[in-house]
């Protein structure tokens, strides 16, 4: 079936105007009494385009685009995990070790030697780091390498 | 008379070696952004919006240097369409059209040189049209009451995906969503938590600039490692500078045409820089008909999309200073600049901050002239950076973008929001939402909220008061026929763009 992704989508956007739309019948009147615009009223008129939206989504969907599968998708899941973990790690292992790695590991996957890749992580690292730390006396994580 | 001592102040402002300093860094990092393909210049303002944040630049210096970082984007943009056929940007595209047959022709020296010189006339028209205009344009929209401007917002909205746009539903439901995100937080008016589910982070709103910093960049790596263009392209010579006085003279009525057409163009809502590069080259080539050899690397093939996509780009300035309505990607982020630094903006913002207005002016004059120092003798080290690969260059650039938004408020919860905002980003991308009009939603929310209630509390909480006043109606004439249009005439508009890439000989 053609259309299937702007189908879901249209789908999906119902559901969440639906949702944002009775959230805003839930809030208790504001003090002082009500208004003809009082908190929900705005939210109201969003989930009611939204919701105009996500049917005709369905109903006149656009042909779908090309997903990325296999390998392509497995890329993007890793590029993903790799973000993620740096954002984890950037306080606990400090600034530079952490984007040596970040940078590195993402030029790696997009296709450079890896030797290169984090070479290019370690100096641009560097740089940055001591750019901001003392150029800028901005102060990003030193983590392990802090000097006590 | 008074416009001119305004300007006079501005340059006072601008031209204080601090903020100069920060226009030639703009300058040179808006070309060499524009210049990357897959950076455009929206993405590269947004990376650079932490950035001018952590260093707590003042106001106007802030400013300075995202203008130019514009103003050199819309420059960059036409090296690599030049030199590789692949536009930097979108509004590039027409100058592909000549300017690789040049280069192929071992012209690319001399194209180069032309368009940057055909840039810098366009950029100036364009901003002496801001000057002559958006004063005026500023007085007459102090007459705005509540109900115009949100009508105005809905025209913005509506024009945004501009008449090519593909599907105007989308558009509005990009929009809606955006505004949607804009409502979380406490409510200003009455003090209701909305959408907080309890989570302090959420309190105070979702910070827009991490939002757009994960929209644009976050989703830009995605989509490259997706397409797994990582390697670039190879290297290209740029050859000698064989260009003629009588060459360059030759092309000056090109560049008026050109640079007064983009203007044009870049002021009125929903056309933009492509459309203004588009018309001004299919213009040139109606008014020289056969006497051009246009698509085999006609010289005014260059000169009149290059002079156009830079008047439109001040253009696109005209509303979003005036009316705090920008009428793009990124006017929209300059915008957001704008009011993360606390100014509000629209015609107020002439009076109350006079300084920031002006001095942003004369540093966009200041900036079109350092462009053309920058552009012309140090071509070969854009191209050479053109030439490193993707794969080292989009981490960095996403590095950096971690970096930026990190030192804002220095906690990691902000990162874990901005990649899922990235991984939004991408999903919509794919959808073929758009995400500027979410940024723009995002941003314009509050304040349409904000105009939406004060126009009831006049009217007493009749509806009517929305379309009572003739400019209302007009302004919500001309947003439903912004929605309808696209339907009628982007098909043809579309085919004809596409006709005429199709008409170069080196279509690869």
């Amino acid at each position: 079936m053609t259309g299937f992704g702007d189908r879901i989508l249209g789908l999906g956007l119902m559901v969440l105007a639906v949702a944002y739309g009775w959230v805003a019948q839930q809030w208790p009147e504001p003090f002082g009494g009500a208004e003809t615009v009082g908190p929900e009223t705005f939210p109201t008129i969003l989930a009611v385009v939204l919701v105009a939206g996500g049917i005709y989504l369905m109903i006149k969907p656009d042909p779908d685009a090309q997903w990325p599968l296999g390998k392509s998708a497995l890329e993007l899941v890793v590029s993903l995990l790799v973000l993620v973990v740096y954002a984890m790690l950037l306080e606990p292992l400090g600034f530079v070790i952490s984007t040596t790695l970040a940078v590195g590991a993402l030029s790696w996957r997009m296709g450079a030697n890896p030797r290169s890749a984090f070479v290019t992580g370690l100096i641009s690292a560097v740089v940055v780091f001591v750019l901001f730390n003392y150029g800028l006396s901005l102060n990003l994580p030193a983590g392990l390498m802090e000097v006590h | 008379m008074e416009t001119l001592g305004f300007l006079m102040d501005g340059f006072a402002v601008a031209l204080t070696p601090y903020n100069l300093m920060f226009a030639l860094f703009g300058a040179f990092a808006g070309t060499l952004i524009g210049c990357m393909p897959g950076l455009g210049p929206a993405n590269g303002v947004a990376i650079l919006i932490p950035l001018a944040f952590t260093l707590g630049l003042p106001p106007e210096t802030a400013m300075i240097l995202l203008t130019s970082v514009y103003a050199g984007a819309m420059y960059g943009g036409r090296i690599s369409s030049i030199l590789l056929n692949i536009p930097g940007d979108e509004p590039a595209m027409m100058t592909c059209l000549d300017g690789y047959p040049m280069a192929r022709k071992g012209r690319a020296a001399d194209a180069l040189a032309i368009s940057a010189i055909a840039s810098f006339s366009g950029g100036l028209i364009g901003t002496v049209g801001l000057i002559m205009l958006a004063p005026v344009l500023a007085k007459f929209a102090l007459s705005f009451g509540p109900a115009e401007y949100f009508a105005l917002f809905l025209l913005a909205f509506a024009t945004l995906g501009g008449i090519t746009g593909k599907n105007p539903m989308k558009t509005v439901i990009a929009a809606t969503l955006g505004i949607m995100i804009s409502t979380v937080g406490i409510d200003i008016s009455t003090g209701t938590q909305r959408y907080t589910f309890g989570v302090l982070e959420l309190y105070e709103g979702i910070d827009f600039i991490l939002a757009i910093v994960g929209l644009f960049a976050i989703s830009e790596l995605l989509f490259f490692v997706e397409s797994r263009m990582g390697h670039g392209r190879e290297k290209v010579s740029v050859g000698k500078l064989t260009l003629s006085f009588r060459e360059l003279v030759s092309t000056i009525p090109t560049q008026l045409r050109g640079g007064v057409l983009g203007f044009i163009s870049g002021v009125l809502p929903g056309a933009g820089a492509s459309l203004g590069s588009f018309i001004s080259y299919t213009l040139e080539k109606q008014v020289l008909g056969r006497k051009g050899r246009f698509g085999e690397g006609d010289i005014r093939g260059v000169v009149a999309p290059e002079a156009g996509n830079n008047g439109a780009s001040s253009g696109a300035l005209v509303p979003m200073l005036t009316l705090g309505v920008p009428g793009s990607g990124t006017t929209a982020v300059l915008l957001a600049m704008l009011i993360s630094l606390n100014i509000t903006p629209g015609p107020l913002m002439f009076t109350q901050n006079a300084d920031i207005v002006w001095g942003v002016i004369a540093a966009l004059l200041i900036g079109n002239v350092l462009l053309l120092l920058l552009n012309i003798p140090l071509v070969g080290v854009f191209v050479r950076l053109l030439s490193v690969p993707p794969m080292y260059l989009l981490p960095i650039v996403t590095m950096v973008a971690f970096v930026g938004i990190y030192s804002i408020s220095n906690s990691t919860f902000d990162l874990y929001f901005m990649v899922a905002f990235g991984i939004a980003g991408y999903f919509l991308r794919k959808l073929e939402i758009p995400v500027v009009p979410i940024i723009l939603g995002l941003l314009l929310g509050p304040e349409m909220e904000k105009n939406l209630g004060h126009a009831l509390v006049l009217s007493d909480g009749d509806w009517s008061i929305l379309w009572a006043s003739t400019l209302a109606k007009s302004f919500w004439l001309v947003a439903g026929l912004s929605l309808v249009l696209p339907y009628l005439v982007g098909p043809l508009l579309r085919r004809r763009m596409n006709a005429a890439m199709k008409e170069s000989p080196v279509s690869d």
